[in-house]
């Protein structure tokens, strides 16, 4: 018999060809990029709804010196709520009947007036269709409220320009640095996540189209299905690790013609050269446990349909570990932190996100063990259900939910 | 398992979902021989197959393959053309030949160039760069064919290998099955054709129900049933019909009967001396198609005949 690692080459060497020759694997590499036009677009339509969502009007039924204070008070504020500005404010005359001024204001189509504030800077009221502890109310209390202390400070002669702080910048604090390295991590973990689940996706394909092609009876005659599994996650890997070093390639070729957008990304807890040495680690233990973890799925399935309904349930289970996972960020060492640290498949994610956060480097030795243990374990189950319920006469594609519960 | 014998298996035994596939199926196909399994759609010929190669594991038995117990041990002693077919569509003819050959330990470029040797010989030689997807399925089977040989193995497992060809490529494969088993090759196939059975095999197993029925050389299964005499006489009737032994039926004029155990001297004798007038005599010895029915019985051959007009594409 060839030797395991000469067969299963057998198998990479074919798929990856195959794969990175084919117009799909365009498609593949292009991934970013759709993703990046896609969350500009979307961030750029969430803004702009954001805009038009928190772009309140409020109007003041006030004498013009009110008017004026509480909007000398507005400006001063606003520079402190960037992500929900203040209301913009508008004055209207005080008419005879405020009541019916009020209702005439709230129901006018054309000024698309939220609330009317009444009764100057003495016995404000606001009226309208707004929530008495919500957003709206808070912030025209403190535009209210700062209007009256500038006004009594201007009467007491003590009215001064705003202050004007001086900052002395430091290259690094610990506050900043723990909110900084969060973002690291979770952008470790998200990109993790990505990338295998498109890769998992990609293998099953791969296997469906060996089944639907009848080649996997060539293979199983010739070579040992573990063998056959493990060359095929072998060249998915290769093939991802194609695709990384494109975008990677791609990114610092991009990051050259913008110098002032470099380096954004905080600096990890272990280091730049020992977290990518990691990331790419954990990146190949992550998708080795999933693509084995399909690769089982797809053995026991015939049909497009059939790996559909059954990878659904592995595709929630991925975004519950996804979320297990993120629930462990900066909490590594609570009992959540460490179910995630052990449990096989979120512990990938949760140990990248710690290598962002934490210097400690031993963790990662046993942790990297330990998934290596459940790769080999989870490649013999699935290679096992594969040899038990395939290539065998008859049976039919209905049979199939029966062969996986009988095994 | 002894010696001299490609394959042997003692009480195979496997079922599927509760249901027996194969029956304690014992074989012993011996080294340089070309083999035949027969048997209809179903008789378990198939799953047999897959376990004597290692593809799939028998719940109780033993095998052997080329002397060694765990047939991926000498898989790269071993070409296996499955019934059903499968090349890698976007593969050309000569990468998939190369490939298959790869899969078996043979490297790729020497594999390259044997497949191009082969394509070209075999009258395929436009068709060595083009894509499998180009290919007609008679042509892709004529590759994947090349790509069970390429290695070039001592046993060469074929699962209905004349299975969607044409007369012409039958032919062709029946002279390639002959030029291996000449170079020293052992061939076994499974078949539910007769007549390539009995034009090819020195050997054969008849298959039903998932059980060995007769396994042995052709003219062994030929000789289980005795030589037909077929005989018309000038007189139809007269006391010469008491010399007839038992059995004899009259259809279309002839009289047809085995020959009896003592021969046929004694039954001319007297039949010439009662006035029965010989006419015609002819002593037919049986053919692989009457033999099967009287192994296998009348249901099996019923379903070899619709698995023959199934699969045969004439």
């Amino acid at each position: 018999m060839m030797g395991f690692l000469h067969s299963a080459f057998v198998i990479a060497r074919r798929d990856f060809v195959a794969t990175v020759w084919s117009r799909t694997f365009l498609f593949f590499l292009m991934g970013p990029l759709l993703i990046i036009g896609l969350s500009f677009l979307f961030g750029s339509m969430s803004g702009r709804m954001a805009r038009q969502d928190v772009h309140a009007t409020v109007a003041v039924v006030a004498t013009q010196a009110d008017f004026e204070a509480l909007a000398a008070a507005r400006e001063r504020l606003n520079p402190g709520f960037a992500t929900r500005p203040l209301p913009t404010l508008l004055r209207e005359a005080p008419a005879g009947d405020q009541a019916a001024q009020v209702r005439t204001l709230l129901s006018n189509p054309s000024k698309r007036i939220l609330a009317v504030l009444t009764g100057g800077l003495e016995r404000p009221t606001l009226t309208g269709a707004i929530s008495g502890e919500g957003p709206v109310r808070r912030q025209m209390s403190l535009v209210v409220d700062q209007a009256r202390q500038q006004r009594a400070l201007a009467a007491a002669g003590r009215a001064g320009p705003p202050v004007t702080l001086t900052v002395v910048e430091t290259d690094r604090s610990e506050g900043a640095l723990a909110a900084t390295r969060a973002i690291t991590a979770r952008a470790g973990q998200l990109l993790l996540f990505m990338l295998t689940v498109l890769l998992a996706g990609m293998l099953l394909s791969n296997l469906l189209e060996e089944k639907s092609n009848k080649i996997i009876e060539v293979l199983a005659a010739a070579l040992p299905i573990d063998a056959i599994f493990v060359g095929k996650l072998g060249a998915m890997l290769a093939v991802s690790l194609v695709g990384i070093a494109v975008w990677v390639g791609g990114a610092v070729a991009g990051l050259a013609f913008l110098p002032s957008q470099a380096g954004s990304l905080p600096e990890p807890a272990v280091g730049w050269p020992l977290f990518i040495l990691l990331v790419l680690l954990y990146y190949g233990a992550n998708y080795l446990l999933l693509g084995a973890l399909f690769l089982g799925i797809g053995s026991q399935a015939n049909s497009v349909r059939e790996v559909q309904t059954l990878s659904m349930p592995v595709t929630v289970g991925q975004m519950l570990i996804f979320l297990l996972a993120s629930f462990a960020v900066g909490a590594f060492n609570s009992p959540l932190g460490l179910g995630a640290a052990i449990f096989p498949f979120s512990s990938p994610l949760t140990m990248v996100a710690r290598a962002a956060q934490t210097a400690e480097l031993w963790p990662h030795l046993p942790a990297l063990a330990w998934q290596a243990l459940w790769v080999w374990l989870t490649v013999a189950l699935s290679a096992r259900l594969f040899r038990r319920n395939v290539l065998k006469s008859g049976g039919g594609s209905g049979a199939m939910l029966r062969r996986i519960k009988k095994t | 398992m002894s010696s001299g014998l490609a394959i042997e298996a003692r009480g195979l035994f496997k079922a599927f979902d509760g249901k027996t596939a194969v029956d304690g199926i014992d074989l012993a196909v011996p080294e340089g021989s070309i083999y035949g399994i027969l048997g209809p759609n179903g008789a378990g010929k198939t799953t047999t197959l897959r376990m004597l190669l290692g593809i799939i594991d028998p719940d109780r038995g033993e095998r052997s393959l080329l002397g060694c117990a765990r047939p991926l041990e000498v898989a790269s002693q071993v070409g296996y053309l499955p019934e059903e077919r499968g090349l890698y569509p976007a593969m050309t003819a000569r990468e998939s030949v190369a490939f298959m050959g790869a899969l078996r330990g043979l490297p790729l470029g020497v594999g390259r160039a044997r497949a191009e040797e082969l394509l070209k010989a075999n009258g395929l030689a436009d068709y060595v760069d083009k894509p499998i997807r180009s290919l007609s399925k008679g042509m892709a089977q004529t590759v994947q064919l090349f790509g069970t040989i390429v290695h070039r193995p001592k046993l060469i497992v074929l699962d209905e290998p004349f299975s969607g060809l044409d007369a012409i490529n039958q032919g062709r494969l029946e002279h390639l099955i002959r030029d291996e088993a000449a170079g020293g090759a052992t061939i076994i196939f499974s078949t539910h054709v007769i007549a390539h059975a009995e034009r090819l095999c020195e050997r054969i197993a008849i298959i039903a129900g998932g059980k060995v029925r007769f396994e042995g050389s052709v003219a062994e299964a030929r000789d289980r049933l005795r030589p037909q005499v077929r005989l018309r006489t000038r007189v139809a009737e007269g006391p010469w019909r008491a010399a007839l032994p038992e059995g004899a039926h009259h259809e279309d004029g002839l009289w047809s009967f085995e020959l009896p155990e003592v021969g046929i001297e004694p039954l001319l004798k007297a039949l010439i001396d009662a006035g029965a007038g010989i006419e015609d005599l002819s002593i037919e010895r049986p053919g692989l198609h009457d033999a099967f029915v009287a192994i296998a019985g009348e249901q099996a051959a019923r379903d070899l005949a619709t698995s023959a007009a199934e699969g045969d594409p004439r």
